[in-house]
C-alpha cells in the first residue's frame, strides 16, 4: 500500500483541525441499516471515492485489495463466501463436496465437479460455457504476466462432459479448491488473443454481474452501468450506475464525502472515524476484518541468513518472551489508538470456520516482573536487566511512516522499559521491511531483527497462514521461501498442520489447526495485538449495504439503492 | 548562431546520456521494486516471483536491462508499464493534454500578473504598494505547494463550498466549460501564487538596475512620456532575466507539478510519475525522466539563443 507520509499527514492535521461538526452526532456504527422495511427507490447514480486506483482492471494481473473492490459486481467466479465464512455458489449450482458427490477422492489426488447455472450470459450476450472454466485454467497457466498460479498448478487436466459441466482432475488435495475458480474470463473474446494484457480487457473486462464496466479515465474515475443481460435482471440492480472517483488520498476522500462529491468512501482509517460520526447524514460500516497486527520475536540470533538452530541471547529465553507479552497492554492500544474499532488479537486466524479465539494471557506489568526475576534476570542502576553479562536490549522493526505504529511503538517502548526490557525503535521502508525476499534484504527472510511488527490478512482456507508456524517453512539462504519468521519449531505443530493439509473434513481440520495454534501461542513468540476491522463510511441515502468479513464492502452492489 | 545552435546540441548528446544512466540507477536503486505489491498475497510462491521477474525482464543483469531500455527508447518503444501493461507512450500522452492544461494556464497568469506587478513595485520603489506586494509575494514564495493547496481547500472547497475540492471535471457529468473552468482555479492558484514570487522579485531588481541607467535619463530628456521610457526603453532590457527564467519553466509545462497535481487529484503528468514512483514501474519512470531530462536541455538553450535576439551584444563562440 502506497503510503502518502508528509502529504497524508498533513492534510490529517488540517482536516481534523477544521472539519467542523455539522450537526448532532446522530450516526453510529450502522451495520445493516437496510433491514428496515422501506420501498425500494430504482435509478440513480452513487458515487464511491477511491483513495488507491486500480492500475488496470483484470483480475489475472493484479494484486491490489482496490481491483477486486471496484470489479467484483462485473466479474463473477464459480463461488464466493458468506460473512460467517461459508461456501456459497455464484455462478455454479452447488458447492461440490464429497457429500454430494461433487468431489471424488482418488489416493492423493480428486475430482471435483462443477456445474453451472443453466441460462447465464456474459453482458455482451453470449452464452456462459463450462469452456470458459477450461480457458480460464488454461490461461492462468500460458500467460507469463498473471499474479499467482497456486491452485491452478494443482490442476492436471479439465473435462468438459457438457456446456454447463465441468470435470477438474487435481494432483493433489487441494482443500481451498472452492474459491480456486473466482475470477471466470470470457474465452470468446480472449482466446485469439496473444496478450491479453494487451487488449482493452484489463480496462474494461467482460463479465456475467449485474455491472458491466463502461468507462475507465485513468486518474479520474470507473464507470459502471447496469447489465441488461445480468441473470437478476430486471428486478436487480436497483442503481442505473456507480462510479468509483478516484481520489488522492483517504483525507481527500472523508471531505469530498462530508462535502456531499461523493455518496460513499472505501476504507477509512480508525483515526477518521470521529470525524465521520459527528457529520450529520454520514454513516459508518465497521466490519471485523480477518487482517491480524502481531509482533513476532526472532528466537535465532540476530544476523543476516541465521542459523534456524541458533538460541538469539535474550528472546531464547522464554521468560523474556513471556514477560514481553504480559507487559503489553492490547486493550489500551485498541481503545486509545484504534478508537475502540479493532479487537484485542488472539491467534493469526480470526474469523470464518477456522476461528481460533482463545486468548493470549492478559496484561499484568506484576506477572512480567516476577517472570524475568524468577529466570534470573537481575535490573542493573538504569533500570534495565541483565543475565550473565547479557543486558536486555532488543530493536524493534515495522514500516518507517504509518503514523498508528509508531504510536503503538511508542507505548510499547515505555511499557516495556517499565519492566526492564530495553528496546529500541529500528524502523525500515516497507519496501524492505515487508519486501517478502531475501534479495531485497527483508529482515525478516533473513533473520536480522529482534522484534518485528506488520499483519497479514489469511483467505478464508487458512492453510497457506497455518504454514507460516511449520518448521520446513524456516526461510534459510539455502531457501528462502517461507514465512516462518520467528524460527518456530515444534513437532507436534508440523504434524498438526501436515494432518490438516492432507484432509477436506473441515471439522478435523479445525481441531488440527487449533492444536497447532495452542503450541505456537505456548511458546510465546508472537504477541497478537489487535484485529483490525475493515472501515467504510455512506451518505445515509445510499442504501442497502451489508456487512461481509471476507469481502469488501461492494460485494452486493446490486442491492444498493439511494433514497430519494 | 545555427553553429552555435548545432554544437550545443551535438554537446547534449553526452549529456542526455549521463542523465539517462543517472536516472536509471536512481530508479533502480529504490528498495522494494515492482513485485513488492504481492507481499502478503498468501499465494503467491517463490515461483510466482521468479516468473514474472522474468516476464518483465528483471532478471538480466542491469547494464543489459539499461542497454535494450535506450535502444528501444531510441526507436520510440518506451515499453510497457508492469502495472498498467498500457504502452508508456500512450499513458504519457492520455495526461500530457491534462498538464499542458494547467500548465498552460498556470504560465500565462503568472506572466499577465508578474510582469505589470514587477514594474510597478520598482517604478515605485519603496511605497506603500511596494511593501505590501513585497511582503505578500514573500510569503507566498515561502508557502509550501502542499500546505497552500491544502489550506485553499478547506476555505474555498470545504468551509464556503464555492470550489471543487480536486479533480479535472465533476465526475458522471457531461462535459461544461463552466465546470472545466472551476475545476481550474485552485490548482492554478496554488501553483501561481508560489510561482509569482519569483518572477515579479527578478523582475522588479532587474527594473530597478535599469532604470538607474544614463540612458534613461538620455530618454527622458528626449521629450519620451514616462509610460514610453519605462515600457520601451526600460522593460525591454529588464526583461532578459525573466526570460531565462520562464524558458527554464517551460520543462515544466511537460512534467506537471507533482504535488498539487497530487493533492487535487489532478490526471496529469505529475500525478502519473507519483503512481508510477510508489509502484516503482520503471518503464514510465524511465520515460518521463528521459523526457524532461531532454526537454531541460532544450529549454536552456531556448533561453540563451533569446537573449541574443533580446540583447544583441551577445555573442556566441
Amino acid at each position: 500500500m502506497p503510503r502518502r507520509f508528509t502529504l497524508a499527514f498533513a492534510i490529517a492535521l488540517v482536516a481534523t483541525a477544521c472539519a467542523a461538526p455539522q450537526g448532532t452526532p446522530s450516526t453510529t456504527a450502522s451495520t445493516a441499516a437496510s433491514a428496515t422495511a422501506q420501498p425500494i427507490t430504482r435509478g440513480g447514480t452513487a458515487i464511491v471515492a477511491i483513495w488507491q486506483e486500480p492500475t488496470q482492471l483484470g483480475a489475472p494481473y493484479g494484486n491490489q485489495t482496490v481491483l477486486g473492490l471496484v470489479i467484483q459486481g462485473t466479474v463473477e467466479g464459480l463461488a464466493d463466501t458468506t460473512t460467517d465464512g461459508k461456501y456459497v455458489p455464484t455462478l455454479a449450482t452447488r458447492i461440490p463436496d464429497v457429500a454430494n458427490g461433487g468431489v471424488v477422492i482418488k489416493g492423493d489426488k480428486m475430482d471435483v465437479t462443477w456445474q453451472l447455472q443453466k441460462g447465464i450470459k456474459w453482458s455482451d450476450g453470449d452464452p456462459l460455457t463450462s469452456a470458459d472454466i477450461k480457458y480460464t485454467w488454461e490461461l492462468w497457466l500460458k500467460d507469463p504476466k498473471v499474479n499467482t498460479r497456486t491452485g491452478f498448478d494443482q490442476i492436471e487436466s479439465i473435462d468438459l462432459p457438457d456446456d454447463v459441466t465441468a470435470v477438474l482432475h487435481y494432483k493433489s488435495i487441494y482443500a481451498p479448491y472452492p474459491l480456486n475458480f473466482s475470477s471466470i474470463l470470457p474465452k470468446h473474446l480472449l482466446e485469439k488473443e496473444a496478450d491479453v494484457t494487451k487488449t482493452d480487457y484489463v480496462r474494461r473486462p467482460l463479465g456475467t454481474g449485474p455491472f458491466k464496466i463502461t468507462e475507465f479515465k485513468t486518474g479520474e474515475s470507473i464507470t459502471l452501468e447496469k447489465n441488461p443481460n445480468y441473470r437478476g435482471a430486471p428486478e436487480k440492480p436497483y442503481l442505473d450506475k456507480i462510479i468509483f472517483k478516484s481520489v488522492p488520498s483517504s483525507q481527500v476522500a472523508l471531505a469530498q464525502l462530508q462535502a456531499g462529491e461523493v455518496s460513499a468512501m472505501w476504507n477509512l482509517t480508525e483515526a477518521q472515524t470521529p470525524d465521520v460520526e459527528k457529520t450529520a447524514g454520514l454513516s459508518l460500516q465497521v466490519v471485523p476484518g480477518p487482517t491480524v497486527e502481531r509482533i513476532e520475536m526472532n528466537t535465532a540470533a540476530n544476523k543476516e541468513f541465521t542459523d534456524p538452530n541458533s538460541v538469539h541471547p535474550v528472546l531464547g529465553d522464554i521468560a523474556v518472551r513471556k514477560a514481553l507479552l504480559y507487559a503489553t497492554p492490547k486493550q489500551q492500544l485498541v481503545d486509545k489508538l484504534l478508537f475502540g474499532k479493532a479487537k484485542p488479537g488472539a491467534s493469526p486466524v480470526s474469523q470464518g470456520w477456522a476461528a481460533y479465539r482463545e486468548p493470549q494471557e492478559g496484561y499484568d506489568p506484576a506477572k512480567a516482573n516476577s517472570a524475568l526475576d524468577a529466570a534470573g534476570w537481575v535490573k542493573g542502576s538504569d533500570g534495565i536487566r541483565s543475565k550473565g553479562g547479557v543486558r536486555a536490549s532488543l530493536t524493534y522493526t515495522t514500516t518507517t511512516g504509518d503514523q498508528l505504529r509508531e504510536r503503538v511503538q511508542q507505548v510499547l517502548v515505555d511499557e516495556w522499559k517499565a519492566v526492564g526490557i530495553e528496546v529500541k525503535i529500528q524502523n525500515q521502508p516497507s519496501a524492505v521491511f515487508l519486501a517478502g525476499s531475501c534479495a531485497a534484504k527483508d529482515p525478516r527472510k533473513l533473520g536480522a531483527y529482534d522484534l518485528d511488527m506488520y499483519a497479514s490478512t489469511p483467505s478464508i482456507d487458512p492453510h497457506t497462514t497455518m504454514l507460516r508456524y511449520h518448521s520446513r517453512r524456516i526461510p534459510t539462504q539455502a531457501d528462502c521461501a517461507g514465512e516462518n519468521y520467528t524460527r518456530f519449531k515444534n513437532p507436534a505443530a508440523d504434524t498438526a498442520i501436515d494432518a490438516a493439509g492432507s484432509t477436506l473434513d473441515l471439522e478435523k481440520r479445525k481441531t488440527s489447526y487449533a492444536t497447532a495454534l495452542k503450541a505456537l501461542n505456548d511458546a510465546y513468540v508472537i504477541i497478537w495485538l489487535y484485529d483490525r476491522a475493515n472501515i467504510d463510511a455512506r451518505v445515509n441515502a445510499l442504501q442497502g449495504w451489508e456487512p461481509n468479513v471476507w469481502r469488501r464492502f461492494t460485494w452486493n452492489m446490486e442491492s444498493w439503492w439511494m433514497k430519494k | 548562431m545555427g553553429r552555435y545552435i548545432v554544437r550545443r546540441l551535438l554537446q547534449a548528446v553526452p549529456l542526455l546520456l549521463v542523465i539517462s544512466v543517472a536516472a536509471f540507477a536512481i530508479v533502480k536503486a529504490q528498495p522494494g521494486g515492482p513485485l513488492a505489491q504481492y507481499e502478503g498475497n498468501p499465494d503467491f510462491t517463490e515461483a510466482d516471483r521468479l516468473r514474472l521477474e522474468h516476464a518483465f525482464g528483471l532478471d538480466q543483469p542491469l547494464p543489459l536491462q539499461y542497454i535494450s531500455w535506450l535502444t528501444s527508447f531510441i526507436r520510440l518503444d518506451w515499453g510497457y508499464s508492469f502495472s498498467s501493461h498500457q504502452p508508456v507512450l500512450a499513458m504519457i500522452g492520455d495526461r500530457l493534454p491534462n498538464t499542458l492544461y494547467l500548465m498552460g494556464t498556470v504560465f500565462v497568469v503568472v506572466i499577465l500578473i508578474a510582469i505589470p506587478i514587477g514594474v510597478l513595485t520598482a517604478v515605485k520603489q519603496y511605497s506603500w504598494f511596494d511593501h505590501i506586494v513585497t511582503g505578500t509575494i514573500f510569503t507566498f514564495l515561502s508557502t509550501p505547494t502542499f500546505w497552500l493547496g491544502l489550506l485553499l481547500i478547506i476555505v474555498f472547497g470545504l468551509q464556503l463550498r464555492w470550489l471543487p475540492l480536486g479533480g479535472i471535471q465533476t465526475v458522471g457529468a457531461p462535459f461544461d466549460l463552466g465546470d472545466r473552468l472551476k475545476h481550474l482555479i485552485l490548482p492554478v492558484a496554488t501553483i501561481a501564487l508560489v510561482q509569482m514570487g519569483g518572477h515579479v522579485r527578478y523582475l522588479r531588481a532587474s527594473m530597478l538596475e535599469t532604470i538607474g541607467q544614463d540612458y534613461m535619463r538620455t530618454a527622458r530628456a528626449k521629450g519620451l512620456t514616462e509610460r514610453n521610457v519605462i515600457l520601451r526603453h526600460a522593460l525591454k532590457n529588464a526583461a532578459i532575466p525573466l526570460v531565462t527564467i520562464i524558458a527554464l519553466d517551460m520543462p515544466e509545462l511537460f512534467v506537471g507539478a507533482l504535488v498539487t497535481e497530487q493533492i487535487f487529484g489532478w490526471p496529469g503528468m505529475g500525478r502519473l510519475f507519483w503512481d508510477a514512483a510508489t509502484r516503482s514501474d520503471y518503464p514510465v519512470l524511465q520515460g518521463i525522466l528521459a523526457v524532461s531530462a531532454s526537454l531541460i536541455v532544450i529549454a536552456n538553450l531556448l533561453a540563451d539563443v533569446t537573449y541574443g535576439w533580446l540583447d544583441p551584444r551577445i555573442r556566441y563562440s
